[in-house]
């Protein structure tokens, strides 16, 4: 029974790490280490800065964050879901914009080029992706709105000879303006979604960073503009068409999302914690007083039974028999937790988590993104609305 | 060559340990290889990758070990010699055996940690190398091979010392050796597939643990309020300081 983080160990009241693999439990200690050491100490000022620390993607690739789940051959490193989602966790705990970062590389931009790319795709992309010498986007939201993104995608892939000429914007990008590839997500002549590895540099492609975010500020947000974007027919993913491809790929992320928003669960309550069993008031610890102590424990509740589901999603996922509606209950449960344990861990902190000398306050401010984005939590109640009644509230 | 590193597995630092009739109850305790044994691992595997040959983890200790010998590995030591034994041995007793396991290895070089974790205990390295017969370096700090000796510089009570030594030899580590290198994910799975080979033993501690206990460290918890009267706050710490912990 582990009611607290001491060293490389998680918040993990059930033992349920007694259900990991030596190797995943591996994972966990050693990624938990190393953030410790290079991101967690620094993470208030690159928040505060509006800074990504661009200098920790090579390590990343190093420690094997990028695409942990593709095999070796193509550079990754071959672990199973459940390790990929403690590397989520443990990523999130310093903080959603680090875990983001590694979310789109590996699910939105490794994954569709894994599962719908050619051979000669693979080969190309994987490995430097995985290193982190090439750095990926996704591009399938648009400025009109991201719920409805078939009835919202304006952007078109015109065919011109043998290639295509794309055309359009897309909004609320993660890792824009670190990218040299974007997943475009473009509709043909024909309107069918199809998906193009676009270089940063094509001429025609622009990428706008998006300022004066009060969220993710250790992110870099874009908006990509393209104009006229001329890419050969070797540009296009041959293995997928239409919208079911972008969301396979938001599966992949929102999987990671219900593991990393636990991370950042354990990061509030420790900090809420501790700080209630040393902070005195009318000459007791707050942390003896009920209203306290019914916060602590839905936080401590809410992590225990989302990294249930977390796990249980791992292992229908790595079974193949994972349903998408099942992934959006684990993100918007436990992401929702998240934002909520956050919203009482900065209220257990009183004035002083007001502030970047405590986590809470750039967790709950980073957590109304992750709320929001990879289908919002409204979004998904709808999904599982639909997926208990048969019945379609999302047109 | 042949460079060795032997490790223990011990309770995480930060660990809160609990006593349960009168023994140690390491059930809610974090085990993690032992980080002066680390320095250790690091060393043998930059050996090997400066002079070539292989490293080798040799570890005695209950089955549990295994997840520290597994870590070892991920850091990229080639394979593991694991003697098996549950319960409690003495450092003396324990050198013997892992005397035996090292003398058919024949390495050229022998690591471990300049102190274990554990026992707060500084013996296991001193007393292998005195099995063994072979010269020992204690709270190394820096080792280079050349000519089939080694020059190592160490620490001592009140400052420090170069020293050649003669090959083989045991060497204990000392923060500031090397930086150890992360297991990564790619090393944590090719390590899943290396060699650990198990020995069961039954050596007889020469010591017998009857009682453990934790020793308690309250502190007065004094707390001087600075925010309304610093000036009468810090004659009051100052007060303190000189009359009741008579340190000023």
């Amino acid at each position: 029974m582990v009611t607290t983080s001491s060293g490389t160990q998680m918040l993990d009241y059930l033992g349920l790490s007694e259900l990991f693999t030596p190797e995943e439990r591996e994972i966990q200690r050693s990624s938990r280490r190393f953030l410790d050491d290079v991101a967690l100490p620094y993470i208030g000022q690159w928040w505060e800065e509006g800074s990504f620390p661009t200098h920790l993607i090579r390590r990343f690739g190093e420690m094997g964050f990028l695409g942990p789940t593709i095999p070796a051959e193509y550079g990754g490193a071959g672990v199973s879901s459940a390790a990929y989602g403690l590397i989520a966790y443990e990523l999130e705990r310093v903080d959603s914009g680090l875990r983001s970062f590694c979310s789109v590389q590996s699910s939105l931009v490794m994954y569709p080029i894994y599962a719908f790319g050619s051979e000669e795709q693979k080969r190309e992309y994987l490995p430097k992706l995985a290193t982190g010498e090439l750095v990926g986007c996704f591009g399938l939201t648009e400025p009109d709105g991201g719920s409805d993104p078939d009835g919202n995608m304006k952007t078109r892939a015109r065919k011109d000879g043998d290639g295509y000429v794309l055309t359009g914007t897309k909004m609320w990008i993660t890792n824009g303006n670190l990218a040299h590839i974007a997943i475009v997500w473009a509709k043909d002549d024909g309107g069918v979604v199809r998906g193009f590895i676009v270089p940063t540099d094509t001429p025609g492609f622009k990428a706008n960073e998006v300022r004066h975010k009060a969220s993710l500020r250790a992110s870099v947000t874009s908006e990509l503009v393209l104009e006229d974007v001329r890419v050969p027919a070797s540009a296009v993913l041959p293995g997928v068409k239409g919208l079911k491809g972008p969301l396979s790929c938001l599966t992949q992320a929102r999987f990671g999302i219900a593991w990393g928003a636990l991370g950042a669960l354990e990061a509030v309550y420790t900090e809420a914690l501790a700080f209630s069993q040393t902070r005195t008031t009318f000459g007791k610890p707050i942390g003896s007083r009920q209203l306290v102590q019914e916060k602590l424990v839905r936080m401590l509740s809410d992590h225990t039974k989302g990294l249930l589901v977390a796990w249980r999603l791992a292992q229908l996922k790595d079974a193949g028999k994972l349903r998408p509606q099942q992934v959006s209950l684990g993100k918007r449960d436990n992401v929702r937790a998240a934002l909520n344990a956050a919203r009482s861990a900065r209220e257990i902190l009183g004035g002083s988590g007001i502030t970047l000398e405590y986590h809470s306050i750039r967790h709950m401010l980073n957590l109304e993104t992750v709320d929001t984005y990879e289908g919002t939590h409204d979004i998904h109640t709808l999904i599982l609305g639909r997926d208990i009644t048969g019945l379609n509230a999302l047109e | 060559m042949k460079f060795v590193a032997v490790i223990r597995q011990v309770p995480d630092s930060e660990s809160r340990l609990k006593i349960d009739a009168g023994r140690v109850d390491l059930s809610s305790a974090t085990l993690i290889l032992d980080q002066m044994d680390e320095y250790a691992v690091e060393e043998v595997i930059r050996l090997q990758e400066k002079h070539g040959g292989e490293s080798v983890i040799v570890a005695l200790g209950p089955e549990r070990f295994e997840e520290a010998v597994r870590t070892a590995l991920a850091m990229g030591a080639d394979r593991a010699i694991h003697l098996v034994q549950e319960g409690y041995l003495d450092p003396i007793t324990q050198a013997e055996a892992l005397a035996e396991a090292l003398r058919a290895e024949a390495p050229d070089v022998v690591l471990t940690g300049g102190q274990q974790a554990d026992w707060d205990s500084q013996a296991l390295g001193p007393a292998i190398a005195e099995a063994l017969g072979w010269p020992v370096v204690t709270w190394t700090t820096a080792l280079e091979l050349e000519d089939g000796q080694a020059r190592a510089k160490h620490d001592l009570d009140e400052g420090a010392e170069v020293v050649r030594v003669s090959l083989p030899a045991v060497f204990t580590t000392q923060q500031g050796l090397n930086e150890p290198r992360y297991p990564t994910l790619p090393g944590i799975m090719k390590a899943k597939k290396k060699e650990i080979r198990k020995i069961p033993i039954s050596a007889a501690s020469k010591v017998e643990v009857l009682e453990q206990s934790i020793q308690e460290r309250s502190r007065l918890g004094k707390v001087l309020d600075g925010t309304k009267d610093p000036h009468a706050a810090a004659s009051e710490l100052i007060r303190l300081l000189h009359e009741e912990a008579k340190v000023i």
